[in-house]
């Protein structure tokens, strides 16, 4: 069975919401890199999202281009990448999933991608810029699922009931909404259009829902309660990082964790 | 002789005067097809697609439904024509280059000059184009990248023009390479925004771009500059710029009585290319040659934008392509002396015609391009842009080749007044940079 399966049967059980967090890996640098994600997982979330860094991010706001910038500039790529998931992989008990952009996967080769990702026990992946339209040729849905890594797929307020059902036909694990209009890191009210297109996605597809993009507070990790099942917290987690280091970090992520049995 | 009076302003042979009055005859221009054309998700060969983030997937299928509907429509033909005529001042003339020609001893040269078009280039074809698609969606604001600033330029005037609000991203690199453009832009009424991430450059100003259709997807139209990008862009601008070629054939017909040999023109995305070459595709006996951006030269990693030197497949701003990378997939940093060519990805229709063996691809270097520059200023009279130079440098070459039976013509896409600055600098002009110190004191 897939760890994401698991994960989200331990917190419903535990009748709270799950906390999704996210690292662009080789951030700030390789060394730091792997204490911020050290810090991430001993804070007890329940996902743990990994970007490769790419350059030319089209769905990432500023904080996360900025900080894939950072990354590729010391060198980071999608071996130092794997290599530092190799070396933690021991101490982390949480599902991790690889965000990347396609064109990271498809130079590395999928099929070695996927085959290096199972080794690392990684249990899905997140790539933006790959739709089902293209499944056809790309055979990426199909090959994720040959390794057993959940393909999650994204959704957004501006699909339509039609692509709903195209995105979910295979989802596995979880949806993953994005927000709101716009992109990583710009802020997001949790109010009635939410409510309203996650209730779609509700109606369309019975997996939990993960909701991501723009999420930086406490608070709006209490309202997602009621709405949705993981959150996910990207840019933010940068930004903290940013003005505080591991210490401010920790404690951002401990007000999260609040919100989350709240 | 009242009967035999004739003026230039009289109508044509259907009646017509200038945009005004006749009866329509359509030309076709959207419902002609080739061999090369995509499928119905815009694949051409094994390049092209949509692999955009889900976001935008709503906003590329309406796009691609209101262009189907538009093909349709004589009467959206008839506008697109009579904007093109009354408003960009098209047809842009074919001229024979005689003393180019004579100088050379070989192959005709004849010159495309797209750059008598309004705002000096050939992209104001696909901006009014796209701007009628944009007023039948309802949408309100036009979001654009530029790289030379012609593209970013031909949208303000569009927006101007069919009131729309107007967002341009342009590489700080580029603002600076280009900044003659930037203040027209902004005359124009277009709000300029410096792209500070990555390069700096074209790329980063699609990025950009990208970003805010996300965030407006609404009320926002990307208008975007070449034939890249997800589909449908890539066969919507192509189709638009297809009366460059469409033109071509008429005009080099007239005058020659037969089909060209040779068309040449540079490649950046490929607007200016696609649209000379689209009506030739199938006619096997016209050869097709697009020029990329040697820079100083292949043998430099980062000193060129030939992606067929050095490139490979990938998927990067939304389609299937040859791009300049590295081996993790990062787009390569390019370098032109022309801002509008300095771009590692290329359209993914040409990038199968290359496949297919249909378009030679070439490239010129910065020196060669600055050389083509001035000669041709000095024997036509025609101040080109530093991108069509790259053209005229390859045609420099081939000319002499042929025999004088032979016809080249040769794609000038636009207008150098905007590459004052980096011309001045290139050539050294000591007058020059003594002005500017001295405007410098204002
Ligand atoms: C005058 C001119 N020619 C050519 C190009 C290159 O673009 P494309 O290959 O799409 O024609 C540009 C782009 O900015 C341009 O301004």
């Amino acid at each position: 069975m897939n760890l994401i399966d698991l994960q989200i049967k331990k917190i419903k059980r535990n009748k709270q919401l799950g906390l999704m967090v996210h690292a662009v890996v080789g951030y700030p640098t390789q060394e730091k890199s792997e204490m911020l994600i050290r810090s991430l997982i001993n804070r007890k979330v329940d996902f743990l999202e990994l970007q490769i860094p790419f350059s030319d991010p089209i769905a990432d706001g500023p904080t996360i281009v900025r900080a894939s910038e950072k990354a590729l500039k010391r060198g980071t790529n999608t071996d130092s990448v794997l290599e530092l998931i190799g070396k933690l992989r021991g101490d982390i008990h949480i599902p991790v999933i690889i965000m990347a952009y396609y064109n990271s996967i498809l130079s590395y080769g999928l099929v070695k991608f996927c085959r290096k990702a199972k080794k690392l026990n990684i249990s899905g992946l997140i790539v933006p810029d790959m739709p089902p339209e293209e499944e056809d040729r790309e055979r990426f849905i199909q090959t994720s699922f040959e390794y057993g890594l959940y393909p999650i797929r994204v959704v957004s307020p501006s699909s339509s009931k039609k692509r709903l059902e195209i995105n979910t036909r295979y989802a596995k694990g979880f949806i993953y909404s994005v927000s709101h209009f716009g992109v990583t890191g710009s802020g997001v009210k949790i109010g009635n259009d939410l409510v309203g297109y996650i209730n779609e996605v509700k109606k369309t597809v019975r997996l939990p829902i993960a909701v991501g993009f723009g999420i930086e507070k406490k608070e709006q990790v209490e309202k997602l309660n009621d709405i949705a099942d993981i959150a996910v917290v990207g840019s933010a987690i940068i930004r903290n990082y940013e003005k505080g280091g591991l210490n401010r970090l920790k404690l951002f992520i401990k007000e999260l964790k609040e919100g989350t049995i709240y | 002789m009242i009967f035999n009076f004739k003026t230039l302003y009289d109508g044509d042979t259907c009646g017509h005067f200038g945009q005004y009055g006749g009866r329509f005859a359509p030309k076709g221009i959207f419902s002609f097809q080739t061999s090369y054309d995509g499928d119905r998700n815009g694949h051409f060969g094994q390049y092209g697609g949509r692999f955009a983030p889900e976001m935008l997937i709503p906003a590329l299928e309406e796009l691609e439904n209101v262009y189907i509907r538009a093909k349709k429509d004589r009467e959206f033909e008839r506008e697109f024509m009579s904007y093109l005529t009354g408003f960009a001042g098209r047809p842009t003339p074919l001229t024979f280059a005689a003393n180019l020609t004579r100088r050379l001893g070989g192959a005709k040269i004849y010159l495309k000059n797209e750059g008598l078009n309004l705002s000096g280039a050939h992209k104001i074809t696909h901006c009014i184009g796209q701007a009628m698609l944009a007023k039948r969606m309802g949408k309100k604001r036009l979001i654009a990248e530029t790289g030379a600033g012609q593209h970013g330029k031909a949208v303000a005037t569009v927006a101007a023009k069919f009131g729309f609000e107007c967002t341009v991203y342009m590489g700080e690199r580029d603002i600076e390479r280009q900044r003659p453009n930037v203040f027209w832009m902004q005359r124009l009424g277009a709000k300029v925004k410096p792209v500070s991430f990555g390069t700096k450059t074209l790329k980063d100003a699609t990025n950009a771009a990208l970003k805010d259709w996300i965030t407006n997807v609404h009320d926002s139209h990307y208008l975007l500059g070449s034939t890249v990008g997800p589909h449908p862009f890539p066969s919507i601008n192509r189709d638009f710029q297809s009366v460059v070629g469409m033109e071509v054939e008429e005009q080099v017909k007239k005058i020659e009585g037969k089909l060209p040999n040779y068309l040449i023109a540079c490649v950046g995305g490929g607007s200016n290319s696609m649209g000379l070459f689209y009506r030739f595709l199938d006619k096997k006996s016209v050869r097709l040659v697009g020029v990329e951006a040697g820079g100083r030269g292949v043998s430099k990693k980062g000193g060129h934008a030939v992606r067929f030197s050095g490139g490979k497949k990938g998927v990067v701003e939304g389609y299937k392509s040859v791009f300049l990378q590295d081996r993790y997939g990062n787009l390569s940093p390019t370098h032109s002396v022309s801002a509008g060519l300095d771009y590692p990805g290329i359209g993914p229709q040409l990038a199968h015609l290359k496949n297919e063996g249909r378009v030679q691809f070439t490239y010129a270097t910065d020196r060669e391009v600055l050389a083509a520059f001035s000669l041709l200023a000095k024997t036509e009279g025609i101040i080109c842009a530093l991108e069509s130079a790259h053209a005229v440098a390859f045609a420099l070459k081939l000319a002499p080749t042929l025999s004088k039976n032979k016809i080249i013509v040769v794609n000038l896409s636009g207008a150098g007044d905007k590459d004052i600055f980096i011309i001045a600098e290139a050539l050294k002009d000591k007058e020059w940079i003594e002005f500017l110190k001295g405007k410098s004191h204002l």
